[in-house]
């Protein structure tokens, strides 16, 4: 952790209250958002392996055979997912990695409104109270985390489950609106003289392109849970056909959000990994405009695809035409950054550190994901993959194989600058192999069930999808002895006494980032780098 | 030796990515078998063409993955720091760029047409010669058939210590809906309570049952058996609980079913007499 | 040159008139999610007109009607003829059955689409029973009666021109009587149609 080296700050020290509990130091906010990010991730993991450990075989093992059971595997699938989504990967990639390096990264001393970002952080930390707080009264929300109506309406979801739901992602969604008006303008207003736009590093157009699109969905999420609270508790009918409302508007107005969403959980992993490809290839990234511009592009046509996660509700065949082939389209700028990388990559003179092991897996394994998506695009193959584990294949490989590896790939990467120490190698390498060789033989097996016709979200299966769900489990147990050797890499790291130099990487690892010392002092930049005559990133 | 190499090999191939079980005696049984690692197989002119489009899609995409893994390997070897120490500073290829755009424009284009082909046949309902009412529940099917007496009756989740020897695990209940082979039949889903969706793989029949609102597609069952299903719309706790069971069966012996159904699940409408308090006053 | 600080303010008053902005159309959403479904059709919103007009066509079409009560309304209640054949452009009038089956006072209000989706703004209720609440005192039974018409235009528009059979169907759902003292009315006077939304 950035520990305030006491030789190089003129400042008086905070005490721990007032440093960890009101702070307004960017690195500080990022090591809190780390934190809650990793505390969530076991408890999301640990929903997971229950529900795995359920799948591994056909019948009812863990869950009692009556509706209270019932209801609480659909509790764990619901709480598994909101958890993972919004309380790992958001809070680590945009709260933990981008409060930490963007404004290092621009050569700002810190972000445009650092008490907002203290408040982004602890609004977090309060969403994710009441998610775990909904998930333990009245029997929880058994809704997905697509919280479709009628089932999430007050008749067939009584009680204050839902509510407590509602209310936890309002807190959260506040919190990462806070965040991208504070991103974006820092971005905007306060990089270094002569950082010209085009002369950011890509994981800032990274975290730029994430924020406008957290400011243009989250809100419309925060409309409908607001439609859906009051439809609940204080007699409205937005979503309710007895009374004129319709429960379809609802799944427009959340998958408007939600399909941005995912180019909001993918996004920062790309910049990640561009970085990183750079870094290990000592080359610079190939068309660094062409890759910018392909994430703008990507967040824009993700603006108008939503209802290809509802091309079974029954709408118009001519709609379902279009959004086929708006779908479609976005493939195009994501094929533009999987070729760039690897032309980053020709001609370069590749090490292959564990970071770099990371962003290899996650170009190849992205890949994989990504195609699938383009199957599922088609509103006509979707009549025999829509709701089966094809689709949760699909959504894993490119949210749970790739972006976290992208989030691994940053930890390791980057934590030598967090914290001034080193990891442990060998021990890394196991985890990698653990954790990448788990997550496929966990995940690739469910291509054939869903292939096959298995649906999601049910608790026991007939018989002949049990090959492949033993196989998938037996991946969990495989991807669970890869997260806990990262907690003991974790630990090894922190009590190791191997220092790290300023720049870990060398001659490739060539942003602001590695011009400080590491660990990074308390306050960077104070006097703003001079990066005019730098030659353009063009 | 060679030649029955060639033909065992591939149907061995087959057997494990094919979806029907063994043709029984009285028909196909369309649901998935153990190690199933493709589609059931298609049984009705949707799912004919849908089975189609994945094959090619499917084509397409090992393609790309297999291109994309063989640069990477090409490039962790060739470029390793030891094999080549002083990296390029190459960032820019105008042609390469190009290429990289436009071809996959082109493949996508050539998934479109059949893809968008495969959606309008799927969609439009060509003259049916029957209709199905299908009724989402918590949590059991109910079925009307209008056009035969508007008869309905309940199909219900038969449980695990309820089944008789040979009916599988989770797909069995207690009434199967009986339709015929070869006729096109338009399908009205609808619901009693929440979002339900009604599904079956090997017809390629897969639509949201929504309340308040009916929802019309349609099939044809081109083989005599059992073909199943299950719900794909989280709609509650006994969601994995309420499958679909159509028995499929010849012309003659639908019609022949429709006698026996009409009596035993005769509607209300013989059973009180109307009272008409108000008549219709048209303007 | 305003400061950095200036600066800052700025933008984040713009961007957070962009988030209010964004909220502002989601609640924005649900009249227009409305009003574009029966301006256009889409998803099987029937177009409410008063009068059909003089373009009747010797072309025909069949329309089949479908009836469902939803959860909780003891209501039984079916179309009394499963399909007609019409006349575009020509009125029909058709009926539907409703009868209380259980022993109190109910009142009904109907939700209804037409199927396929695409042909809803050429399926034009004249009059309809769904316009307006019903109420059926305990055993009571009536005739609601629709009447439609089918626009000739169905067949000139290339998307609509293969359809042979339309089926309307109504979702009659259980609601609070606006007067409690309501009788059974069968009457629709059109008032604003209480059409569903559909989109």
């Amino acid at each position: 952790m950035a520990h305030a080296e006491a030789h190089h700050d003129d400042h008086h020290h905070p005490g721990f209250f007032t440093r960890w509990f009101c702070s307004t130091n960017h690195k500080d906010i990022g090591t809190l958002y780390l934190w809650v990010a990793m505390f969530a991730a076991i408890v999301g993991g640990l929903m997971s392996w229950y529900i795995r450990a359920e799948l591994a075989e056909p019948g009812l093992q863990l869950i009692s055979n009556d509706a209270e059971g019932k209801q609480f595997y659909n509790v764990l699938v619901t709480g598994h997912g909101f958890i993972m989504v919004f309380f790992v990967v958001m809070p680590a990639m945009i709260g933990g990695f981008g409060n930490w390096f963007v404004p290092l990264m621009i050569g700002a001393p810190d972000m445009a409104f650092p008490r907002m970002n203290n408040i982004s952080f602890w609004l977090l930390a309060a969403g994710f109270a009441l998610l775990l707080t909904a998930a333990f009264i009245d029997g929880g929300p058994g809704t997905g985390w697509t919280v479709y109506p009628p089932l999430s309406s007050i008749d067939f979801h009584p009680g204050r489950a839902v509510d407590f739901g509602i209310l936890s992602l309002h807190v959260a969604g506040a919190s990462s609106i806070l965040g991208a008006i504070n991103f974006i303008v820092t971005i905007f207003n306060m990089r270094a003289p002569g950082m010209t736009i085009h002369r950011m590093p890509l994981f800032v157009w990274a975290i730029l392109v994430t924020a406008f699109l957290l400011l243009l969905a989250l809100p419309v999420l925060a409309g409908g849970l607001t439609m859906l609270l009051t439809d609940r508790n204080f007699g409205t009918a937005f979503f309710n056909p007895a009374e004129g409302g319709d429960p379809v508007l609802w799944q427009h107005l959340f998958w408007f959000f939600g399909h941005p969403e995912v180019y909001i959980i993918i996004i920062p992993a790309f910049g990640i990994i561009s970085q990183i490809v750079s870094t290990f290839s000592k080359k610079p990234v190939f068309g660094y405009l062409g890759m910018a511009y392909a994430m703008a592009a990507i967040g824009v046509v993700g603006f108008v695809v939503w209802a290809h996660h509802m091309y079974t509700i029954g709408f118009n065949v001519d709609t379902r035409a279009y959004f086929t082939a708006a779908t479609m389209v976005i493939a195009v700028p994501t094929g533009v950054k999987i070729f760039s990388w690897l032309a980053t990559m020709w001609g370069g003179s590749i090490k292959f550190e564990v970071p770099m092991m990371y962003a290899l897996a996650f170009i190849f394994l992205f890949v994989v994901g990504g195609v699938t998506g383009v199957t599922l695009a088609n509103a006509s193959a979707d009549l025999v993959f829509h709701d089966t584990y094809y689709v949760v294949a699909h959504f894993h490989y490119v949210m749970g194989l790739a972006a976290i590896l992208a989030m691994f790939a940053g930890w390791y990467y980057w934590i030598g600058k967090m914290t001034g120490r080193r990891y442990p190698e060998g021990l890394a390498r196991v985890q990698f192999w653990f954790f990448v060789i788990g997550v496929n033989v966990l995940f690739f097996p469910q291509h054939f069930s869903g292939l096959a016709g298995m649906p999601r979200r049910i608790p026991d299966y007939p018989d002949a999808y049990a090959p492949f769900n033993y196989i998938s489990s037996v991946g969990a147990l495989i991807t669970a002895i890869g997260t806990l050797l990262f907690f003991v890499v974790l630990w090894r790291t922190y009590t190791s006494s191997e220092k790290v130099e300023a720049n870990q990487w060398g001659e490739g690892a060539t942003t602001l980032e590695w011009t400080v010392a590491s660990p990074a002092p308390w306050h960077t930049h104070e006097e703003l780098p001079d990066m005019t005559g730098k030659a353009p990133a063009e | 030796m060679l030649k029955r190499l060639f033909t065992l090999v591939p149907a061995a191939v087959a057997a494990m990515f094919s979806g029907a079980g063994a043709a029984l005696a009285e028909g196909v049984v369309a649901k998935s078998t153990p190690w199933q690692m493709w589609l059931q197989e298609p049984m009705s002119p949707s799912a004919e063409m849908v089975h189609d489009l994945n094959v090619l899609l499917m084509w397409i995409e090992v393609a790309i993955v297999i291109f994309v893994l063989a640069i990477m390997a090409y490039v962790m070897v060739r470029f390793s720091e030891k094999n080549n120490p002083t990296p390029s500073k190459t960032t820019h290829h105008t042609g390469l760029e190009v290429a990289w755009t436009a071809i996959p424009i082109l493949i996508l284009v050539a998934i479109a047409i059949p893809s968008l082909k495969t959606l309008y046949f799927a969609d439009h309902t060509p003259d049916a010669d029957m209709t199905l009412k299908v009724k989402g529940n918590q949590w059991y099917w109910s079925y009307g058939y209008p056009d035969h007496g508007d008869f309905e009756f309940d199909s219900v989740y038969v449980p695990e210590e309820e089944l008789k020897p040979g009916q599988p695990r989770l797909l069995t209940v207690d009434t199967p809906v009986v339709l015929p082979v070869d006729t096109n039949i338009r399908l009205l889903l609808t619901s009693n309570d929440v979002i339900h969706n009604w599904a079956i793989p090997s017809l390629a029949v897969k639509l949201d049952t929504t309340p308040g609102r009916t929802n019309e597609t349609w099939t044809r069952i081109n083989k005599p058996g059992d073909y199943y299903g299950m719900c794909s719309e989280l709609c509650g706790v006994n969601h994995g609980f309420m499958p679909i069971h159509i028995k499929a069966v010849s012309k003659e012996e639908f019609a022949k079913w429709v006698v026996g159904a009409k009596e035993e699940y005769a509607s209300n409408d013989t059973d009180k007499q109307p009272v008409r308090l108000a008549k219709a006053q048209v303007r | 040159m305003a400061s950095t600080r200036t600066k800052n303010r700025r933008a984040a008053m713009a961007l957070s008139v962009v988030v209010a902005a964004m909220v502002g159309l989601a609640f924005a959403s649900v009249p227009l999610y409305k009003l574009f479904c029966q301006v256009t059709g889409y998803g099987g919103t029937p177009k409410i007109k008063v009068a059909a007009g003089d373009s009747a066509s010797t072309r025909q079409i069949e329309v089949r009607f479908d009836a469902n009560v939803n959860k909780g309304m003891p209501w039984h209640f079916k179309p009394a003829q499963v399909h007609v054949t019409v006349k575009l452009g020509e009125p029909k009038l058709a009926f539907y059955r409703a009868r209380n089956d259980s022993d109190e006072t109910i009142t009904g209000t109907a939700v209804f689409n037409v199927t396929p989706y695409k042909v809803g703004p050429y399926f034009s209720k004249i009059d309809c029973f769904c316009f307006t609440e019903q109420t059926l005192k305990p055993g009571q039974e009536v005739d609601m009666p629709v009447e439609f018409f089918v626009d000739p235009e169905i067949y000139t528009d290339p998307n609509t021109k293969d359809v042979h059979a339309i089926t309307l169907s109504y979702t009659f759902y259980r609601s609070e009587p606006e007067d409690s003292d309501k009788k059974a009315e069968t009457a629709a006077r059109p008032v604003d149609g209480k059409s569903n939304i559909k989109g």
